[in-house]
């Protein structure tokens, strides 16, 4: 492989985005791995054959095959579970690079992330925690609100922290504590200006990672219980001219906390090695494979060049699984999720009301997996995975 | 998704950092090596190269060596966890096309056991791992000087650069430290720890010859331990007249050397190039602006093109 291949999930996240970026960095030579959405809060599981495993977050899933990472400005960067996660993988720094332009996620953030999913009760929307959407919410309306640049000066850095915990309420910790972490971040990693990414990807072949999924976009997900954050392709083509579209899914369909999820099926049988409920995101939810979801995914993503099908090993252990092609809406056939216009929330929110209601219309067993979602989502598939590591999957080599 | 598995506690992410950094930085010299790394010892060294490739078609070689010894006490470890930011100073700003950066330290060969180290010309963040590599000897004389004269030896005779060779275009080099050079490069010191013969060289006649091909800087921290001696600056502008800098804040050594460049390359004048570190959130505007206000040349070197023709005077070109 020698272009640029971009790995985005084409579900609610955990379709295995991470053991596909790690296989795709055994396989070629990358240059780097450049994240461009999302923030701490992503979990991307990596197994190498040598057994060693990582959930990443920050750090690129190529990290344990020593792929530098580059955090784009899309991310939202939190200095301290970086230093967190850094620790967990033996301090790697000299794999690091961050766009200095990155918005810095705070503890004033998470606190009131948090406190606004507590304030939700009952219908939370299933975030992290973390503070990432708080983060994207608070610099739309703040210019000045930190970024990773800030972290190189003292008295700029102190400033705007200073305004974020006077706009958004104390988080139990001491200004000047936060301050100095947030340096001690700035002297460690290398800050560096956009030109960089520009050169990494002329510098040769770089896969970029996403976070969350396209059923989790901002925009084109089911409001309010998105992400905030772009998990399209849409990012990708703001930094890079041209790129391999590579969407992951899984044999199954899994949705971590609220929200509508039509093929949902607690009683399949279906063991789940990393996933846990979260006292944020709720429950860990599994269902049918949704055909009629992941073709709206493909088709709001702006079409996909290739696919991966991850957890090509559970059919055979869990023989009631089934793939969805059609739903039933108030006793009518729905067989095909129209995207609406861009950015109109409100079509969204109908959609979300209207998915409420829908229920699985077909669901049948096809005798070749990866063939039959080749045929409903439109695209070859390119790598199988049967397992965890790298030595699981099969690649077709028909992307180049 | 969901992460949230790691403390996110503030005094642990900078103790982390703290740890980290102190490890990744000065593994090598806090490891108790005592001799330069195989990667930075210039004993028998032809050349180190700063060549244009496909990807950088116009290499602009920067060199930055600093003082390791006892009398610049902190100083080298802040300049090492600092320099690393340079590249990304550089490019942000497109102040220079193509930067090819080495990193160096100097000592005094007549008591320290690593008296040079030359890292190589890297165009992106390997360059780190040759500041990660580089001793801190922490040694040194009590007699104000150090073996400058030798680093500007191997500088002047034991480099290959692209710009210069094709486009006749100087690179830079940056010494950073305290104290003043000897009197001559001592042909029994290159023998020993650069592995050839030569006749003695007195100081000033081996800087016209650095000054060939590199435009040459001298930048005196404050915080060093001779930081502002007077004999110090004067000696050093005897040999660099203007290109020596007083640098307040150690903080800011990648600006003012970024800012330098910008300068010397024609791309900003020193007010644009100050608005600049403020625009990245730099708070060393002060700083620079000191150290830098002795190379500022009246009125600005024009882009664009002006017409000819027109003017009384035949000099009017630039």
């Amino acid at each position: 492989m020698n272009e640029h291949v971009a790995v985005v999930d084409l579900g609610y996240g955990d379709a295995g985005k991470g053991t596909v970026v790690d296989a795709l960095c055994d396989r070629g030579r990358i240059r780097a791995v450049l994240r461009f959405n999302g923030g701490a809060q992503a979990a991307h599981n990596v197994v190498t054959e040598d057994g060693r495993q990582h959930t990443f977050a920050q750090f690129g899933s190529g990290t344990l095959r020593g792929v530098p990472t580059h955090l784009t400005r899309f991310v939202v960067v939190d200095p301290l579970a970086l230093a967190a996660e850094a620790a967990a993988l033996g301090n790697p720094y000299e794999l690091l690079t961050v766009d200095g332009d990155a918005l810095l996620a705070t503890p004033w953030h998470r606190a009131a992330n948090q406190r606004r999913e507590r304030a939700r009760g009952g219908s939370r929307h299933g975030s992290c925690g973390m503070g990432v959407g708080e983060t994207m919410a608070y610099a739309l309306g703040h210019p000045h609100a930190p970024r990773v640049a800030d972290t190189l000066s003292r008295t700029g850095l102190r400033r705007r922290l200073a305004a974020v915990e006077s706009d958004l309420g104390p988080a139990g910790v001491p200004l000047d504590d936060v301050v100095d972490a947030y340096l001690a971040f700035g002297r460690t990693v290398a800050i560096v200006g956009t030109p960089y990414g520009e050169r990494l990807l002329t510098e040769g072949a770089c896969v970029f990672e996403g976070a969350q999924g396209v059923l989790l976009d901002e925009w084109r997900g089911w409001h309010p219980h998105t992400t905030w954050s772009t998990t399209t392709f849409d990012n990708v083509a703001e930094l890079c001219g041209s790129f391999t579209r590579l969407g992951v899914v899984r044999t199954y369909t899994t949705r971590h906390g609220a929200g509508p999820f039509v093929t949902e099926d607690p009683a399949l049988n279906l063991p789940e090695g990393h996933n846990a409920t979260g006292e944020w995101q709720g429950a860990f939810r599994v269902g049918h494979f949704d055909a009629v979801a992941h073709r709206y995914a493909v088709e709001v993503a702006g079409g996909v060049d290739a696919l991966a099908v991850t957890h090509l090993d559970i059919p055979d252990s869990c023989p009631e699984l089934r793939i969805c092609e059609s739903y039933a809406v108030d006793g009518e056939p729905w067989t095909r999720i129209e995207p609406g216009p861009a950015r109109d929330l409100g079509h969204q929110e109908a959609l979300t009301a209207r998915l409420n209601r829908a229920e699985p219309r077909t669901l049948s067993r096809p005798a070749d997996w990866p063939e039959a979602i080749e045929g409903l989502l439109s695209a070859p598939v390119e790598i199988e995975s049967y397992g965890p590591s790298s030595a699981d999957k099969k690649f077709r080599n028909r992307i180049h | 998704m969901g992460s949230g598995r790691w403390s996110t506690d503030v005094w642990t992410a900078a103790d982390n950092y703290r740890r980290a950094s102190g490890k990744s930085a000065f593994a090598y010299s806090d490891s108790g090596a005592r001799k330069a790394h195989p990667a930075l010892d210039p004993k028998g060294v032809t050349k180190r190269e700063s060549r244009d490739s496909d990807e950088h078609p116009f290499s602009t070689p920067i060199a930055v060596l600093f003082d390791v010894t006892g009398s610049m006490g902190g100083v080298p470890r802040v300049l090492q966890t600092k320099l690393p930011q340079l590249l990304g100073l550089l490019t942000r700003k497109d102040y220079v096309t193509d930067p090819h950066i080495l990193f160096g330290a100097v000592g005094d060969a007549t008591c320290d056991r690593v008296p040079l180290q030359i890292g190589q010309f890297e165009s992106d963040n390997r360059m780190d791992e040759d500041l990660a590599r580089i001793v801190l000897e922490g040694g040194g004389g009590g007699q104000m000087t150090e073996s400058y004269e030798l680093a500007m030896y191997f500088m002047a005779r034991h480099t290959a650069l692209d710009s210069f060779s094709k486009r006749g275009k100087r690179g830079y080099l940056f010494l950073i430290g305290d104290e003043m050079p000897y009197a001559k490069v001592h042909p029994r010191e290159v023998e020993k720890f650069i592995g050839e013969r030569t006749e003695p060289i007195s100081t000033e006649e081996l800087v016209v010859e650095l000054q060939r091909t590199f435009d040459v800087y001298y930048l005196l921290p404050t915080a060093a331990g001779h930081g502002g001696n007077r004999d110090v600056l004067q000696r050093w502008r005897g040999l660099l007249g203007q290109n020596v800098l007083e640098l307040d804040d150690l903080d800011a050594v990648c600006e003012t050397i970024a800012l330098t460049v910008g300068l010397g390359e024609g791309t900003i004048d020193l007010d644009a190039g100050l608005d600049d570190l403020v625009d990245a959130g730099s708070s060393h505007r002060g700083t620079v602006s000191k150290a830098l206000a002795p190379l500022q040349r009246n009125g600005v070197v024009r882009r664009g093109t002006l017409s000819v023709g027109t003017a009384k005077s035949g000099n009017e070109r630039l």
